[in-house]
């Protein structure tokens, strides 16, 4: 099936999220999803965008594109070897899979990074989501929480508010 | 002791260097810190920065053995999660040890979620190592939920000749 990938714009906004909610349903959390697409298109194409995306396209019987896939990144910073490209959500469709659009968009978002001066793709993968690390290492990705013992911590809201609130000296 | 937090300028760049050299140390990562002063300048304070860095800096009289008055930072950036919206991760959060113990490291975390709620983030998200249980207990104190152990997430990461290979693979398909 032929395929292309190319880079998010303002008008794709309503599939993104689509797919954003696709991928959350997957990983049973679809509540969580609190974002809209107003949201989407304030945060990744106003003045200071907070994300870059990457869609994947098909076409269809009747010659309609339809995207299939995508993968949401942004750089950030790793202050002892510099930038690097974070990658929060890679998502092919399941009836789109083994067709070789998750290799290709990886490949590419490796092509993005090498020519923006990263020094590395860092993501966060679940140790029970076995598909996905398998993809990941098979292709050279090394485990930095099992290797380096990094571990993930997060403060949500009301954590984030308490800290927040000067106490008094 | 008295201490101020503000925000970095660029000629903060050598202390801040120092400072992520001394924390890669305790880290036990020393020979893992390949970035310059310029590169720092370069990333932190150019056109595009990449990165927000706060600094503490002490009164004269209070400076380090080595006379250093700046004493602890704590280096941030904004991400995103396609849940919630933009979120910061906090980086690096270090004092130089003969400062510790006086409410700095406390004072740092609480500006950064002080600039995250100005922000609106929803998130504030860190990495610390398995063995670093202060850093561990200081978090946890403060509310912070380890997702490596609640939900099982690992960090992966692609680089040097790992990300080359994968950026030169022959594309597939079509």
């Amino acid at each position: 099936m032929d395929f292309k990938l190319r880079k998010a714009e303002p008008a794709d906004v309503s599939d993104i999220l689509r797919l954003v909610k696709e991928l959350a349903k997957h990983e049973e959390m679809e509540d969580q999803v609190l974002l809209t697409e107003k949201d989407l298109l304030e945060d990744g194409f106003g003045e200071t965008p907070f994300y870059r995306c990457v869609l994947a396209e098909v076409q269809t019987e009747t010659s309609r594109s339809k995207v299939v896939g995508f993968a949401m990144y942004y750089f950030t910073y790793d202050p002892w070897v510099g930038k690097q490209l974070y990658l929060e959500d890679f998502f092919i469709m399941e009836a789109y899979r083994g067709l070789g659009i998750g290799s290709e968009l990886l490949r590419h978002l490796s092509d993005l990074a090498v020519t923006c001066r990263c020094t590395g793709m860092m993501f966060v993968v679940a140790e029970n989501n076995e598909p996905s690390i398998r993809f990941y290492k098979r292709r050279g990705a090394e485990d930095l929480s099992k290797d380096e013992g990094w571990r993930v911590f997060r403060f949500d809201r009301d954590s984030l508010l308490r800290m927040a609130t000067p106490t008094e000296e | 002791m008295d201490f101020t937090v503000r925000a970095a300028t660029k000629e903060d760049c050598k202390d801040i260097w120092r400072m992520i050299t001394e924390l890669a140390v305790y880290e036990k990562m020393a020979d893992q810190v390949k970035i310059s002063p310029e590169d720092l300048e370069r990333d932190g304070f150019g056109q595009n920065p990449l990165f927000e860095c706060l600094v503490v800096e002490v009164p004269e009289e209070q400076k380090s053995t080595d006379g250093f008055i700046v004493v602890g930072y704590a280096l941030y950036f904004y991400t995103y999660s396609t849940w919630t919206g933009v979120c910061v991760h906090l980086e690096d959060l270090y004092v130089m040890p003969h400062f510790r113990g006086n409410g700095i490291g406390k004072s740092l975390l609480s500006k950064v979620a002080q600039i995250a709620k100005q922000k609106q983030c929803a998130r504030l998200q860190l990495c610390a190592l398995e063995w670093n249980t202060p850093s561990r207990d200081f978090y946890a104190y403060k509310g912070a939920q380890d997702l490596t152990a609640t939900e099982g997430w690992h960090m992966l990461r692609f680089d040097g000749h790992t990300l080359d290979s994968l950026a030169q693979e022959d594309a597939k398909g079509s």
